[in-house]
Protein backbone atom coordinates (compact mmCIF):
# COMPACT_ATOMS: atom_id res chain seq x y z
CA UNK A 1 0.00 0.00 0.00
CA UNK A 2 1.49 3.24 -0.98
CA UNK A 3 0.71 6.28 1.17
CA UNK A 4 0.02 9.55 0.02
CA UNK A 5 2.99 11.79 -0.81
CA UNK A 6 0.81 15.11 0.33
CA UNK A 7 -2.33 15.11 2.72
CA UNK A 8 -4.23 18.20 3.38
CA UNK A 9 -6.70 18.44 5.85
CA UNK A 10 -9.07 21.41 5.76
CA UNK A 11 -7.20 23.71 4.74
CA UNK A 12 -8.54 27.25 4.81
CA UNK A 13 -7.26 31.09 4.02
CA UNK A 14 -9.03 34.64 3.65
CA UNK A 15 -8.34 37.80 3.15
CA UNK A 16 -9.82 39.95 5.63
CA UNK A 17 -13.51 39.13 4.82
CA UNK A 18 -12.87 37.37 1.50
CA UNK A 19 -12.62 34.02 1.38
CA UNK A 20 -9.66 32.32 -0.31
CA UNK A 21 -10.49 28.95 0.18
CA UNK A 22 -11.82 27.17 2.70
CA UNK A 23 -12.42 23.43 4.29
CA UNK A 24 -9.81 21.77 1.65
CA UNK A 25 -8.88 18.64 1.78
CA UNK A 26 -7.41 16.24 -0.43
CA UNK A 27 -4.20 13.96 -0.93
CA UNK A 28 -1.72 12.83 -3.12
CA UNK A 29 -0.06 10.22 -3.92
CA UNK A 30 3.46 9.79 -5.88
CA UNK A 31 3.22 9.94 -9.51
CA UNK A 32 0.05 11.18 -9.79
CA UNK A 33 -0.88 14.66 -11.70
CA UNK A 34 -3.79 16.69 -9.84
CA UNK A 35 -5.44 19.28 -12.05
CA UNK A 36 -7.03 21.91 -10.13
CA UNK A 37 -9.94 23.67 -12.33
CA UNK A 38 -12.34 26.70 -11.45
CA UNK A 39 -13.27 29.87 -12.51
CA UNK A 40 -11.15 33.15 -12.22
CA UNK A 41 -11.25 33.84 -7.91
CA UNK A 42 -12.91 30.64 -7.23
CA UNK A 43 -9.90 29.91 -5.36
CA UNK A 44 -7.08 27.76 -7.02
CA UNK A 45 -4.37 30.14 -6.95
CA UNK A 46 -4.64 30.81 -3.27
CA UNK A 47 -4.61 26.79 -2.59
CA UNK A 48 -1.62 26.12 -4.86
CA UNK A 49 0.51 28.88 -2.92
CA UNK A 50 -0.83 27.66 0.60
CA UNK A 51 0.09 24.26 -0.87
CA UNK A 52 3.74 25.37 -1.74
CA UNK A 53 4.68 27.81 0.75
CA UNK A 54 4.07 31.06 -0.50
CA UNK A 55 1.48 31.84 1.29
CA UNK A 56 0.75 31.12 4.94
CA UNK A 57 -2.88 29.43 5.52
CA UNK A 58 -5.31 30.40 8.71
CA UNK A 59 -6.32 26.93 9.26
CA UNK A 60 -5.44 23.19 8.71
CA UNK A 61 -2.99 20.85 7.85
CA UNK A 62 -0.31 20.35 5.08
CA UNK A 63 1.87 17.00 5.53
CA UNK A 64 4.36 15.89 3.09
CA UNK A 65 5.43 12.49 3.12
CA UNK A 66 8.78 12.01 1.50
CA UNK A 67 11.04 8.79 1.64
CA UNK A 68 9.15 7.82 4.84
CA UNK A 69 9.78 10.83 6.06
CA UNK A 70 6.58 13.22 7.34
CA UNK A 71 7.10 16.95 7.18
CA UNK A 72 4.25 19.16 9.19
CA UNK A 73 4.95 21.91 6.58
CA UNK A 74 2.89 24.61 8.71
CA UNK A 75 4.54 24.03 11.88
CA UNK A 76 8.22 23.78 10.77
CA UNK A 77 10.62 26.80 11.49
CA UNK A 78 11.60 29.02 8.45
CA UNK A 79 14.96 27.55 7.87
CA UNK A 80 13.41 23.91 7.78
CA UNK A 81 10.91 25.19 5.32
CA UNK A 82 12.98 27.05 3.26
CA UNK A 83 14.99 24.52 3.05
CA UNK A 84 12.01 21.95 1.91
CA UNK A 85 10.85 24.63 -0.56
CA UNK A 86 14.39 24.07 -1.73
CA UNK A 87 14.92 20.87 -2.37
CA UNK A 88 11.49 18.86 -2.14
CA UNK A 89 9.39 21.62 -4.29
CA UNK A 90 9.22 23.33 -7.40
CA UNK A 91 6.91 26.16 -8.90
CA UNK A 92 6.52 26.72 -12.43
CA UNK A 93 4.38 29.90 -12.61
CA UNK A 94 2.03 31.26 -15.30
CA UNK A 95 4.46 34.05 -16.47
CA UNK A 96 7.91 32.53 -16.42
CA UNK A 97 9.13 35.99 -16.10
CA UNK A 98 8.50 35.80 -12.55
CA UNK A 99 10.28 32.47 -12.05
CA UNK A 100 13.37 33.52 -13.76
CA UNK A 101 16.34 35.77 -13.53
CA UNK A 102 16.24 38.08 -16.38
CA UNK A 103 19.52 39.64 -15.90
CA UNK A 104 21.21 36.16 -15.95
CA UNK A 105 22.10 33.78 -18.50
CA UNK A 106 19.32 30.84 -19.78
CA UNK A 107 22.47 28.59 -18.37
CA UNK A 108 22.88 30.49 -15.55
CA UNK A 109 18.99 30.37 -14.86
CA UNK A 110 19.16 26.41 -15.03
CA UNK A 111 22.39 26.13 -12.80
CA UNK A 112 20.99 28.34 -10.01
CA UNK A 113 19.15 25.08 -8.23
CA UNK A 114 21.87 23.23 -8.48
CA UNK A 115 24.71 25.74 -6.50
CA UNK A 116 21.75 26.40 -4.30
CA UNK A 117 21.83 23.25 -3.01
CA UNK A 118 25.59 23.21 -3.03
CA UNK A 119 27.10 22.31 -6.20
CA UNK A 120 30.20 24.12 -6.77
CA UNK A 121 31.41 22.74 -9.95
CA UNK A 122 31.40 24.86 -12.73
CA UNK A 123 31.82 22.51 -15.52
CA UNK A 124 29.44 19.81 -13.94
CA UNK A 125 26.68 22.40 -13.68
CA UNK A 126 27.39 23.51 -17.38
CA UNK A 127 27.10 20.54 -18.63
CA UNK A 128 23.86 19.04 -16.88
CA UNK A 129 22.50 22.95 -17.96
CA UNK A 130 22.89 21.77 -21.64
CA UNK A 131 21.42 18.28 -20.99
CA UNK A 132 18.48 19.83 -19.84
CA UNK A 133 18.28 22.98 -22.67
CA UNK A 134 17.87 19.16 -24.93
CA UNK A 135 15.52 18.24 -22.89
CA UNK A 136 12.76 21.60 -23.29
CA UNK A 137 14.11 21.22 -26.92
CA UNK A 138 16.12 24.44 -26.16
CA UNK A 139 19.08 24.84 -28.86
CA UNK A 140 22.13 24.60 -26.49
CA UNK A 141 23.86 27.28 -28.46
CA UNK A 142 21.56 30.01 -26.70
CA UNK A 143 22.88 28.65 -23.23
CA UNK A 144 24.39 32.18 -22.57
CA UNK A 145 21.79 34.02 -24.05
CA UNK A 146 20.09 36.19 -21.37
CA UNK A 147 16.22 35.44 -20.80
CA UNK A 148 15.06 38.29 -22.57
CA UNK A 149 15.86 36.92 -26.08
CA UNK A 150 13.87 34.16 -25.76
CA UNK A 151 10.09 33.85 -27.01
CA UNK A 152 6.89 33.13 -24.33
CA UNK A 153 7.11 29.32 -25.15
CA UNK A 154 10.76 29.07 -24.76
CA UNK A 155 10.67 31.32 -21.73
CA UNK A 156 8.10 28.79 -20.46
CA UNK A 157 10.07 25.81 -21.26
CA UNK A 158 13.47 27.36 -19.85
CA UNK A 159 11.48 28.04 -16.12
CA UNK A 160 10.20 23.91 -16.66
CA UNK A 161 13.90 23.38 -16.74
CA UNK A 162 14.96 25.25 -13.96
CA UNK A 163 12.39 23.58 -12.18
CA UNK A 164 12.98 20.34 -13.15
CA UNK A 165 16.68 20.36 -12.47
CA UNK A 166 16.95 19.29 -8.94
CA UNK A 167 14.54 16.20 -9.64
CA UNK A 168 11.86 17.93 -6.78
CA UNK A 169 9.25 15.79 -5.36
CA UNK A 170 6.26 17.36 -6.12
CA UNK A 171 5.85 19.87 -8.76
CA UNK A 172 3.43 23.19 -9.01
CA UNK A 173 2.08 24.50 -12.26
CA UNK A 174 0.09 27.43 -11.94
CA UNK A 175 -1.65 28.10 -15.83
CA UNK A 176 1.82 26.98 -17.04
CA UNK A 177 -0.12 27.64 -20.64
CA UNK A 178 -1.47 30.65 -19.98
CA UNK A 179 -0.26 33.37 -21.63
CA UNK A 180 0.89 31.56 -24.52
CA UNK A 181 -0.75 31.08 -28.13
CA UNK A 182 -2.24 27.95 -29.17
CA UNK A 183 0.37 26.42 -30.95
CA UNK A 184 3.00 27.03 -28.74
CA UNK A 185 0.80 25.80 -25.62
CA UNK A 186 0.38 22.18 -27.34
CA UNK A 187 4.32 22.04 -27.87
CA UNK A 188 4.98 22.68 -23.98
CA UNK A 189 1.71 20.55 -22.78
CA UNK A 190 3.68 17.86 -24.81
CA UNK A 191 6.89 18.54 -22.88
CA UNK A 192 4.97 18.37 -19.61
CA UNK A 193 3.31 14.80 -20.49
CA UNK A 194 6.15 13.20 -22.04
CA UNK A 195 8.86 14.62 -19.11
CA UNK A 196 5.90 13.60 -16.18
CA UNK A 197 6.17 10.33 -17.93
CA UNK A 198 9.52 9.51 -18.24
CA UNK A 199 10.29 11.07 -15.16
CA UNK A 200 7.25 10.03 -13.56
CA UNK A 201 7.18 13.47 -11.59
CA UNK A 202 4.04 14.24 -9.16
CA UNK A 203 2.23 17.45 -10.77
CA UNK A 204 -0.10 19.75 -9.25
CA UNK A 205 -1.12 21.92 -11.86
CA UNK A 206 -3.69 24.52 -11.74
CA UNK A 207 -5.36 25.35 -15.02
CA UNK A 208 -9.12 27.21 -15.98
CA UNK A 209 -8.13 25.23 -19.52
CA UNK A 210 -10.16 21.63 -19.09
CA UNK A 211 -8.28 20.38 -22.22
CA UNK A 212 -4.73 20.46 -20.37
CA UNK A 213 -6.49 18.93 -17.11
CA UNK A 214 -7.73 16.06 -19.86
CA UNK A 215 -4.54 15.70 -21.07
CA UNK A 216 -2.27 15.92 -18.26
CA UNK A 217 -3.93 15.60 -15.24
CA UNK A 218 -4.80 11.78 -13.87
CA UNK A 219 -7.22 12.95 -11.03
CA UNK A 220 -8.80 16.60 -10.86
CA UNK A 221 -10.74 19.54 -8.12
CA UNK A 222 -13.49 21.47 -9.27
CA UNK A 223 -13.51 24.26 -7.04
CA UNK A 224 -16.25 27.23 -6.80
CA UNK A 225 -15.89 30.23 -4.37
CA UNK A 226 -13.26 28.96 -1.97
CA UNK A 227 -14.41 25.15 -1.73
CA UNK A 228 -13.76 22.05 -3.61
CA UNK A 229 -17.08 21.15 -4.94
CA UNK A 230 -16.22 17.71 -6.77
CA UNK A 231 -13.74 15.80 -7.57
CA UNK A 232 -12.27 12.31 -8.92
CA UNK A 233 -10.64 10.59 -11.63
CA UNK A 234 -10.41 13.17 -14.68
CA UNK A 235 -12.01 11.13 -17.26
CA UNK A 236 -14.93 10.59 -14.76
CA UNK A 237 -15.51 14.14 -13.80
CA UNK A 238 -14.84 15.26 -17.33
CA UNK A 239 -17.34 12.51 -18.69
CA UNK A 240 -20.09 12.41 -16.50
CA UNK A 241 -19.99 15.93 -14.27
CA UNK A 242 -22.29 15.55 -11.35
CA UNK A 243 -22.60 19.23 -10.44
CA UNK A 244 -24.66 21.88 -11.86
CA UNK A 245 -21.41 23.87 -11.91
CA UNK A 246 -19.28 21.29 -13.56
CA UNK A 247 -21.75 20.52 -16.26
CA UNK A 248 -21.80 24.19 -17.20
CA UNK A 249 -17.84 24.23 -17.40
CA UNK A 250 -17.65 20.82 -19.71
CA UNK A 251 -20.49 21.99 -21.38
CA UNK A 252 -18.85 25.72 -21.64
CA UNK A 253 -16.07 24.26 -23.82
CA UNK A 254 -15.71 25.52 -26.95
CA UNK A 255 -15.27 22.43 -29.90
CA UNK A 256 -13.97 23.93 -33.02
CA UNK B 1 28.82 81.98 15.18
CA UNK B 2 31.65 81.03 14.75
CA UNK B 3 35.16 82.77 16.04
CA UNK B 4 38.06 82.13 14.16
CA UNK B 5 40.85 84.43 16.50
CA UNK B 6 41.15 81.89 18.93
CA UNK B 7 42.64 78.70 16.91
CA UNK B 8 46.39 79.59 16.54
CA UNK B 9 46.62 79.50 20.59
CA UNK B 10 46.58 76.05 20.24
CA UNK B 11 49.75 74.48 21.36
CA UNK B 12 50.90 71.47 19.18
CA UNK B 13 48.78 72.97 16.39
CA UNK B 14 51.55 72.61 12.99
CA UNK B 15 51.17 74.59 10.04
CA UNK B 16 49.68 71.80 7.50
CA UNK B 17 48.88 73.50 3.88
CA UNK B 18 47.05 76.79 5.85
CA UNK B 19 44.38 73.81 7.59
CA UNK B 20 44.08 75.52 10.72
CA UNK B 21 42.34 72.76 14.00
CA UNK B 22 38.76 74.70 14.47
CA UNK B 23 38.34 74.15 17.94
CA UNK B 24 34.39 75.12 17.79
CA UNK B 25 33.68 71.24 16.43
CA UNK B 26 32.69 68.67 18.42
CA UNK B 27 36.78 66.00 18.62
CA UNK B 28 36.51 64.26 15.32
CA UNK B 29 33.28 66.47 14.40
CA UNK B 30 30.82 63.80 15.35
CA UNK B 31 28.64 64.31 18.63
CA UNK B 32 29.81 62.03 21.35
CA UNK B 33 26.26 60.74 21.39
CA UNK B 34 26.32 59.69 17.69
CA UNK B 35 29.77 58.29 18.04
CA UNK B 36 28.44 56.43 21.18
CA UNK B 37 25.94 54.82 19.16
CA UNK B 38 28.27 53.90 15.88
CA UNK B 39 30.65 52.65 18.52
CA UNK B 40 27.87 50.06 19.59
CA UNK B 41 26.98 49.40 16.32
CA UNK B 42 30.67 48.29 15.44
CA UNK B 43 31.24 46.61 18.64
CA UNK B 44 27.95 44.17 17.46
CA UNK B 45 29.66 43.77 14.00
CA UNK B 46 32.86 42.57 15.75
CA UNK B 47 30.99 40.30 17.59
CA UNK B 48 29.15 38.87 14.56
CA UNK B 49 32.06 38.80 11.45
CA UNK B 50 30.62 40.21 8.02
CA UNK B 51 27.00 40.92 9.17
CA UNK B 52 26.01 44.36 8.08
CA UNK B 53 24.82 45.98 11.31
CA UNK B 54 22.46 49.00 11.01
CA UNK B 55 23.20 52.16 11.71
CA UNK B 56 21.40 55.96 12.15
CA UNK B 57 23.83 57.52 9.40
CA UNK B 58 24.57 60.89 9.86
CA UNK B 59 24.53 63.96 7.17
CA UNK B 60 28.62 64.45 7.05
CA UNK B 61 30.11 67.63 5.06
CA UNK B 62 30.62 65.94 2.14
CA UNK B 63 28.64 64.28 -0.55
CA UNK B 64 27.61 60.49 -0.41
CA UNK B 65 30.33 58.46 -2.24
CA UNK B 66 33.29 60.31 -0.84
CA UNK B 67 33.24 57.57 2.48
CA UNK B 68 30.50 59.40 4.60
CA UNK B 69 30.91 55.98 6.28
CA UNK B 70 34.62 55.15 6.62
CA UNK B 71 34.42 58.50 7.82
CA UNK B 72 31.94 58.21 10.71
CA UNK B 73 33.26 55.12 11.76
CA UNK B 74 36.99 56.40 11.64
CA UNK B 75 35.56 59.32 13.58
CA UNK B 76 33.86 57.07 15.97
CA UNK B 77 37.13 54.94 16.54
CA UNK B 78 39.39 58.05 16.92
CA UNK B 79 41.27 59.30 20.24
CA UNK B 80 43.47 61.76 20.88
CA UNK B 81 46.74 59.35 20.58
CA UNK B 82 45.62 57.99 17.08
CA UNK B 83 48.30 58.53 14.38
CA UNK B 84 45.63 58.67 11.00
CA UNK B 85 46.90 57.63 7.42
CA UNK B 86 43.84 58.31 4.47
CA UNK B 87 44.21 56.61 1.32
CA UNK B 88 42.42 56.36 -1.54
CA UNK B 89 43.04 53.72 -4.17
CA UNK B 90 46.44 53.29 -2.50
CA UNK B 91 47.50 56.92 -2.72
CA UNK B 92 47.98 59.58 0.25
CA UNK B 93 47.69 62.13 -1.99
CA UNK B 94 44.51 61.85 -3.94
CA UNK B 95 41.40 64.48 -4.07
CA UNK B 96 39.25 62.29 -1.86
CA UNK B 97 42.72 61.02 0.89
CA UNK B 98 43.84 64.92 0.77
CA UNK B 99 40.05 65.91 1.62
CA UNK B 100 39.44 63.19 4.44
CA UNK B 101 42.42 64.10 6.20
CA UNK B 102 42.48 67.91 6.24
CA UNK B 103 38.81 67.09 7.86
CA UNK B 104 40.03 64.97 10.50
CA UNK B 105 43.12 67.38 10.93
CA UNK B 106 40.62 70.44 10.92
CA UNK B 107 38.02 68.61 13.46
CA UNK B 108 40.19 66.72 15.55
CA UNK B 109 44.26 67.81 15.23
CA UNK B 110 45.45 64.83 15.46
CA UNK B 111 48.50 63.41 13.96
CA UNK B 112 48.78 62.17 10.50
CA UNK B 113 51.27 60.08 8.27
CA UNK B 114 51.78 58.61 5.28
CA UNK B 115 53.67 55.80 6.59
CA UNK B 116 51.44 52.50 7.08
CA UNK B 117 53.36 51.12 10.28
CA UNK B 118 53.47 54.16 12.14
CA UNK B 119 49.63 54.50 11.51
CA UNK B 120 47.20 53.43 14.23
CA UNK B 121 44.10 53.88 12.19
CA UNK B 122 43.44 53.94 8.36
CA UNK B 123 40.96 54.49 5.94
CA UNK B 124 40.88 53.28 2.62
CA UNK B 125 38.88 53.64 -0.25
CA UNK B 126 39.73 50.50 -2.62
CA UNK B 127 42.90 49.06 -1.63
CA UNK B 128 44.71 47.56 1.04
CA UNK B 129 47.92 48.59 1.48
CA UNK B 130 51.38 46.52 0.66
CA UNK B 131 52.71 46.95 3.97
CA UNK B 132 50.72 43.92 6.00
CA UNK B 133 48.59 45.63 8.64
CA UNK B 134 49.69 44.97 12.64
CA UNK B 135 48.16 43.98 15.91
CA UNK B 136 46.53 47.22 17.29
CA UNK B 137 45.69 48.82 13.99
CA UNK B 138 42.39 49.61 12.76
CA UNK B 139 41.03 49.20 9.03
CA UNK B 140 38.64 51.15 7.79
CA UNK B 141 36.99 50.79 4.72
CA UNK B 142 34.18 52.98 2.55
CA UNK B 143 31.91 50.84 1.26
CA UNK B 144 29.54 51.93 -1.57
CA UNK B 145 26.76 48.98 -1.59
CA UNK B 146 27.46 46.89 1.54
CA UNK B 147 25.08 44.12 -0.04
CA UNK B 148 26.49 41.39 -2.23
CA UNK B 149 23.56 40.00 -2.82
CA UNK B 150 21.82 43.29 -4.25
CA UNK B 151 23.17 42.32 -7.72
CA UNK B 152 20.55 38.97 -7.46
CA UNK B 153 17.84 40.34 -4.75
CA UNK B 154 17.03 43.75 -5.18
CA UNK B 155 14.80 43.35 -1.94
CA UNK B 156 16.41 44.11 1.15
CA UNK B 157 13.75 42.53 3.73
CA UNK B 158 14.78 39.29 1.42
CA UNK B 159 18.21 39.56 1.48
CA UNK B 160 18.07 39.96 5.42
CA UNK B 161 16.59 36.42 5.04
CA UNK B 162 18.61 34.88 2.80
CA UNK B 163 22.03 35.99 5.14
CA UNK B 164 20.23 34.99 8.28
CA UNK B 165 19.31 31.54 6.23
CA UNK B 166 22.31 31.05 5.09
CA UNK B 167 20.86 30.73 1.39
CA UNK B 168 24.18 31.57 -0.39
CA UNK B 169 23.67 29.38 -3.20
CA UNK B 170 22.55 32.10 -5.68
CA UNK B 171 25.75 33.88 -4.90
CA UNK B 172 27.49 31.44 -6.95
CA UNK B 173 25.35 32.36 -9.87
CA UNK B 174 27.16 35.58 -10.26
CA UNK B 175 30.50 33.88 -10.64
CA UNK B 176 29.03 31.28 -13.18
CA UNK B 177 27.68 34.54 -15.24
CA UNK B 178 31.27 35.88 -15.35
CA UNK B 179 33.01 32.42 -16.57
CA UNK B 180 29.86 31.51 -19.04
CA UNK B 181 30.85 35.30 -20.51
CA UNK B 182 34.34 35.27 -19.90
CA UNK B 183 35.97 31.86 -19.50
CA UNK B 184 37.28 33.10 -16.27
CA UNK B 185 36.25 35.11 -13.41
CA UNK B 186 35.69 38.34 -14.16
CA UNK B 187 34.93 40.04 -11.32
CA UNK B 188 38.40 41.79 -10.38
CA UNK B 189 37.10 44.35 -7.58
CA UNK B 190 34.52 43.85 -4.99
CA UNK B 191 35.19 40.10 -5.27
CA UNK B 192 32.28 38.19 -2.49
CA UNK B 193 33.96 36.75 0.44
CA UNK B 194 32.66 34.30 3.21
CA UNK B 195 33.90 35.89 6.57
CA UNK B 196 34.30 32.77 9.78
CA UNK B 197 32.33 30.56 7.55
CA UNK B 198 29.30 32.10 7.84
CA UNK B 199 27.85 35.39 6.46
CA UNK B 200 29.00 36.38 2.82
CA UNK B 201 30.29 39.71 2.69
CA UNK B 202 30.96 42.50 0.28
CA UNK B 203 34.42 43.46 1.11
CA UNK B 204 33.93 47.12 -0.42
CA UNK B 205 35.35 47.66 -3.87
CA UNK B 206 39.31 46.80 -3.56
CA UNK B 207 40.91 44.86 -6.03
CA UNK B 208 40.52 40.63 -5.89
CA UNK B 209 44.35 41.15 -5.71
CA UNK B 210 43.85 42.22 -2.27
CA UNK B 211 41.37 39.64 -0.77
CA UNK B 212 44.02 36.78 0.73
CA UNK B 213 45.07 39.67 2.77
CA UNK B 214 42.04 40.53 4.75
CA UNK B 215 42.11 36.85 5.63
CA UNK B 216 43.78 36.11 9.02
CA UNK B 217 44.76 40.03 9.80
CA UNK B 218 45.83 40.97 12.62
CA UNK B 219 44.37 44.06 12.51
CA UNK B 220 40.79 44.58 12.95
CA UNK B 221 38.37 45.58 10.07
CA UNK B 222 35.58 48.12 9.84
CA UNK B 223 33.25 48.63 7.02
CA UNK B 224 31.25 51.80 6.43
CA UNK B 225 28.74 52.28 4.15
CA UNK B 226 27.14 55.94 5.16
CA UNK B 227 24.22 56.11 2.37
CA UNK B 228 23.19 52.49 2.87
CA UNK B 229 23.80 52.71 6.86
CA UNK B 230 24.89 49.78 7.31
CA UNK B 231 28.60 48.50 9.77
CA UNK B 232 29.67 45.49 9.12
CA UNK B 233 33.84 44.54 10.32
CA UNK B 234 36.47 41.46 10.01
CA UNK B 235 37.95 40.61 13.86
CA UNK B 236 41.22 39.85 13.95
CA UNK B 237 42.65 36.40 13.00
CA UNK B 238 39.18 35.90 11.12
CA UNK B 239 38.93 33.26 8.04
CA UNK B 240 38.14 35.38 5.01
CA UNK B 241 37.85 32.96 2.50
CA UNK B 242 37.17 34.31 -1.53
CA UNK B 243 33.80 32.57 -3.17
CA UNK B 244 35.08 30.23 -6.47
CA UNK B 245 34.42 26.72 -8.07
CA UNK B 246 36.31 23.76 -7.50
CA UNK B 247 37.19 24.07 -11.05
CA UNK B 248 37.62 27.40 -11.72
CA UNK B 249 39.60 28.71 -8.08
CA UNK B 250 40.06 32.10 -6.81
CA UNK B 251 42.89 34.26 -8.34
CA UNK B 252 43.86 37.16 -7.13
CA UNK B 253 44.63 38.69 -10.39
CA UNK B 254 47.48 41.51 -10.94
CA UNK B 255 48.84 43.04 -14.10
CA UNK B 256 52.23 41.06 -15.51
CA UNK B 257 54.87 43.49 -14.81
CA UNK B 258 57.16 45.09 -12.81
CA UNK B 259 56.79 48.68 -10.90
CA UNK B 260 58.16 51.48 -13.12
CA UNK B 261 59.53 53.59 -10.13
CA UNK B 262 60.44 50.73 -7.68
CA UNK B 263 60.74 47.71 -9.42
CA UNK B 264 58.55 45.84 -7.43
CA UNK B 265 56.80 43.05 -9.14
CA UNK B 266 54.44 41.47 -6.28
CA UNK B 267 52.33 44.88 -5.54
CA UNK B 268 48.93 46.00 -7.45
CA UNK B 269 49.81 48.01 -10.02
CA UNK B 270 48.56 51.25 -11.82
CA UNK B 271 48.19 51.06 -15.35
CA UNK B 272 48.65 54.70 -16.92
CA UNK B 273 48.43 56.12 -20.32
CA UNK B 274 51.89 58.41 -20.83
CA UNK B 275 51.70 59.89 -23.87
CA UNK B 276 49.24 60.06 -27.05
CA UNK B 277 50.88 57.36 -28.52
CA UNK B 278 49.27 55.19 -25.86
CA UNK B 279 52.92 53.95 -24.49
CA UNK B 280 51.82 52.58 -20.69
CA UNK B 281 53.46 52.89 -18.07
CA UNK B 282 52.82 50.67 -14.81
CA UNK B 283 53.65 51.78 -11.65
CA UNK B 284 52.33 50.61 -7.70
CA UNK B 285 49.51 51.89 -6.70
CA UNK B 286 49.88 52.06 -2.86
CA UNK B 287 52.12 55.42 -3.04
CA UNK B 288 53.96 54.53 0.65
CA UNK B 289 55.17 51.22 -0.18
CA UNK B 290 56.34 52.64 -3.54
CA UNK B 291 58.46 55.54 -2.21
CA UNK B 292 59.62 53.35 0.00
CA UNK B 293 60.95 50.93 -1.92
CA UNK B 294 62.35 53.73 -4.29
CA UNK B 295 64.42 55.58 -1.30
CA UNK B 296 66.09 52.29 -0.13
Amino acid sequence: MISPLLNVTNLSKSYDNIVGCKNISMSLYPGEVLGIVGESGSGKTTLINCLSGNLEPDRGKIIFNINNKETDFLNISESEKRKFIRTDLAFVHQNPRDGLRLNVSAGGNIGEKLMSVGNRHYGNIRSLATKWMNKVEIDKNRIDDLPITFSGGMLQRLQIAKNLITSPNVIFMDEPTGGLDVSVQARVLDLVRSLVNELNLTVIIVSHDLAVIRLLADKMIVMKNGAVIESGLSDQVLEDPQQEYTQLLVSSVLHV
Amino acid sequence: MRKTNNVIKIKDFKVDKGLPFDQEYNFAYLDENTKKMIRRAIIKALCIPGYQVPFASREMPMPYGWGTGGVQVTASCLTKRDTLKIIDQGADDTTNAVSIRNFFKKTSNIKTTEITEKATLIQTRHRIPETPLKKKQIFVYQVPIPEPLAFLEPKISETIKMHSLSEYGAMHVKLYEDISKNGHIETAYAYPVKTNDRYIMDPSPIPKFDNPKMNNSPAIQLFGAGREQRIYAIPPYTKVKSLDFEDYPFDPFKAEHACDICGSKNTYLDEIIVDDAGNKSFICSDTDFCNKRKNK
